[in-house]
């Protein structure tokens, strides 16, 4: 990747009790939501759709040097965590999934996460599939392409995709979004595994 | 007599006079004037001191709170429970001389019958010995009683009966009950007993309740008739089931629980006095106090000890005569002084040199010795002296680090201050031994004035906050090692605050940490004085450079800085600062350094910087 300008810390990260875990469940409450958004804004800061949180706890992103105070991994892990379930069970509304090591996840491109048990590599939805399959059909719409046919190497590598948000996107997230496009009927994929092509309709 | 209007103290308990010693206290009392109940004060304390009775109603114990003097007391009389009647104790007055006899008469006469009315089956022979002549208050009219020899009536001797001038021709007016004319010698026999008892009021005082108890009402225990709606009561101690209706455990001789029987008797039969409020009148006759939940007798016994003993004289009194005259002529306050100072004083003879300090030290020597002898004469006298002997062991004990001369001011000072310390607390004696719950909420009161005793200071020291604990080892070391108070009664009777209306407050904080604290002192004044905290330490730059923005975060605050900002304790301290945490106005910092507390930045302007951290 080429280099990317600083990431722009919020004042919180540079207050002391933010890493500890607060038992105020108010307190908490909003203790996670901040972690989340921190997450959240430092995955899109540097295009990154899954964190391994071994990796991360090293990373800035978990460690504030200056103030020589750092999210340690079970902690890390429990915020992720909080991130994976929805509002409705009182987390942080799906913005993030455990990808299990088992399946594909081995295969994929960053496979760093591999091997290393359960629950440390996880996708960060800075925006979920259902939001990036808006914002591919708003890119077909309008840029006249309905009705064509394009590769999934083309969408995400494509020179006309250039300037979109989902250029250089994650293959297994651009699927998972497309796959929601199948399902409302706005899209149909076919082809083998690697070569898949997609319509819009 | 007059009810005088009494001074409460912060835990609603009358306010002692200087020299005072509160003797007896019992709850559930009625008050009575004559016959007639008074409105509002038929459930209260009644305080029994070595000054004066006083009486503190339960509710609104600030409006309906009387005492009377007790050098303004005449006699006293028991009378033990009958049926569903609860033992009472009758008060009479010194007589007044300003009291025309008119009115006198008018208010006598009537009460008067009542109140034989309730002691009656005394046989003729009996009446020149007892008592049942009611008052010795002027000659003339002779408020004495004769019983009826036909049905035991006991009738006021007309007003115009002399005894000096009556004859068998005297028109005697019928027995009020049965209408048969009495023989002339009983109602002569009973108006010259009148006037002879009211020669030695005392003497007749003393005998008269004994004989009423033991002849008239055999049965005082059936008072406590309305226990017995059929339950037996096992003996608290040994556990033998009891009749319902013995007041005390038929083998043991334990007290069976008192409490259980009903105080609430102020819909009992007697008629109601027409005021409701009593401070400052005049008692016409007498009054009485209904113990409804037992008590009487200890109360009789100790006022009467009290009668006798007739500290309020002693507050003008001279110290106690000693040998040396040279220590009370130099016009020193109290007779404690004067034990003291008396190596220093010059004494009436001339001696010089040797000789005479070692006369004085002999005289010294023999008047110390004189005090220890009276002082152990017998218990009461013990008590009587019991501040005289607590100064001279004191200043036994403080001699050796003393040099001879030491100035009064700061010897007064703690002088006083033990006897303060004596004055008023109330030690299981003063109590019934059965009723716990008395002792505990009178502890509760103790506890209650000796924190706000300001004085003292103790809460104020202590930041307005100290731990049950700290005040328990405080209390007790306040008690001079006697009647030191058991933890848990300790706690029993700081619960007991609440219900008492007391002007402070037991707290349990989440840690089961208890504390005391004022009552109007709460959870939003520590915390502001918290935020106030924390917005100074947004101001004021830190000693070293911090790696964050101190004036936008501020600085850490430990329990320690905590606890010496406020001068609480450092226990206190955590438990305040985590409850500010539970409020959301702090939050931690768990770090090598232990743990810190922040001003909640976390959650306070939570959303501003969401939204910017969404690019």
């Amino acid at each position: 990747m080429t280099t990317t300008p600083p990431f722009p810390f919020p004042p919180t990260y540079n207050f002391p009790p933010f890493f500890t875990p607060q038992p105020n469940t108010t307190t908490r409450h909003s203790q996670l939501e901040k972690w989340s958004s921190l997450i959240q804004s430092w995955c899109r800061h540097h295009r990154q759709y899954r964190l391994s949180l071994i990796d991360a706890v090293e990373s800035p992103l978990f460690h504030n040097t200056a103030l020589r105070k750092r999210l340690d991994l079970r902690e890390a892990r429990a915020v992720v965590d909080w991130m994976t379930k929805s509002e409705e069970e009182g987390g942080g509304g799906r913005r993030a999934e455990w990808i299990s090591d088992a399946g594909g996840a081995s295969s994929v491109v960053l496979g760093n996460g591999a091997g290393q048990g359960p629950k440390t590599v996880a996708w960060i939805w800075w925006r979920r599939p259902e939001e990036w399959a808006d914002v591919l059909v708003d890119w077909v719409e309008g840029t006249g392409q309905k009705g064509s046919v394009l590769t999934v190497y083309e969408l995400i590598h494509g020179e006309g995709a250039m300037s979109q948000e989902f250029h250089g996107m994650d293959t297994d997230v651009m699927l998972r979004s497309l796959n929601v496009l199948v399902k409302r009927g706005r899209a149909q994929i076919f082809g083998g595994e690697g070569q898949e092509g997609v319509k819009f309709f | 007599m007059f009810f005088k209007s009494l001074d409460l103290t912060t835990a609603l308990r009358p306010l002692l006079l200087p020299d005072e010693i509160l003797l007896f206290v019992q709850d559930a009392v009625g008050l009575y004037e004559g016959k007639y109940k008074i409105q509002n004060y038929q459930n209260g304390h009644a305080y029994l001191t070595s000054h004066r009775v006083c009486y503190v109603a339960a509710e609104d114990p600030r409006k309906y709170s009387v005492a009377i003097d007790l050098k303004e007391i005449d006699r006293v009389e028991s009378q033990a429970g009958f049926l569903k009647s609860s033992p009472k104790l009758t008060i009479y007055p010194k007589p007044q001389k300003k009291k025309t006899d008119k009115s006198r008469s008018a208010t006598a006469s009537p009460a008067v019958a009542q109140q034989s009315v309730l002691q009656p089956t005394q046989s003729l022979s009996h009446i020149p010995q007892t008592n049942f002549q009611q008052n010795p208050l002027s000659p003339k009219p002779i408020n004495a009683t004769w019983i009826c020899p036909i049905c035991s009536f006991s009738n006021p001797v007309p007003s115009n009966f002399d005894p000096a001038t009556a004859n068998a021709a005297t028109n005697l007016p019928p027995c009020l009950a049965c209408g048969i004319k009495p023989p002339f010698t009983t109602v002569l026999k009973a108006a010259i007993s009148a006037v002879a008892s009211r020669e030695s009021p005392l003497l007749s005082s003393v005998a008269s309740p004994a004989i009423a108890q033991d002849t008239d009402q055999p049965n005082a225990n059936a008072s406590l008739s309305h226990f017995g709606s059929g339950g037996t009561v096992p003996c608290p101690r040994c556990t033998f089931v009891n009749h319902p209706s013995l007041m005390e455990c038929e083998i043991c001789g334990a007290p069976l629980s008192a409490g259980s029987a009903s105080a609430n008797r102020v819909d009992s039969p007697a008629p109601l006095f027409e005021q409701s409020h009593i401070a400052n009148t005049e008692v016409s006759e007498s009054i009485k106090l209904s113990f409804r939940a037992g008590g009487d007798k200890t109360f009789h016994e100790r006022l009467r000890g009290a009668l006798v003993q007739r500290k309020w004289l002693l507050q003008n009194a001279p110290p106690v005569p000693s040998p040396s005259q040279g220590a009370s002529s130099e016009g020193l306050p109290s007779p404690v002084a004067s034990v003291e100072s008396t190596l220093p004083s010059a004494p009436r003879h001339s001696g010089v040199g040797i000789a005479g300090l070692e006369r004085r030290g002999l005289e010294a020597r023999k008047k110390n010795e004189l005090v220890i002898g009276n002082a152990f004469e017998d218990l009461e006298a013990l008590m009587a002296s019991a501040k005289q002997i607590v100064a001279l062991a004191e200043t036994l004990a403080r001699e050796s680090g003393m040099t001879t001369n030491e100035s009064s001011p700061e010897t007064s000072a703690v002088l006083s201050e033990s006897a303060a310390a004596l004055g008023m607390v109330t030690t299981k004696d003063m109590l019934n031994s059965g009723s716990e719950s008395l002792y505990l909420s009178e502890l509760a009161r103790d506890l209650a004035e000796y924190l706000t005793d300001d004085r003292k200071g103790i809460l104020q020291r202590e930041g307005g906050i100290m731990s049950l604990i700290d005040l328990w080892a405080v209390f007790n070391r306040s008690r001079n090692g006697v009647e030191l108070a058991s933890p848990s009664d300790f706690q029993k009777a700081a619960e007991l605050w609440e219900k008492l209306k007391l002007p402070v407050r037991l707290r349990r904080f989440k840690s089961g940490l208890l504390v005391v604290q004022r009552y109007d002192w709460n959870d939003e004044k520590t915390i502001e004085k918290i935020q106030a905290w924390m917005e100074e330490l947004q101001r004021v730059p830190p000693d070293d450079p911090v790696p964050w923005d101190w004036s936008l975060f501020g600085r850490a605050v430990t329990a320690q800085e905590a606890a010496h900002r406020f001068k609480w304790s450092v226990g206190v301290a955590a438990e305040e600062l985590e409850m500010a945490e539970d409020r959301g106005v702090l939050c931690r910092e768990e770090g090598i350094e232990g743990l810190r507390f922040w001003r909640n930045y976390i959650s306070s302007c939570g959303y501003g910087d969401l939204s910017r951290l969404a690019i």
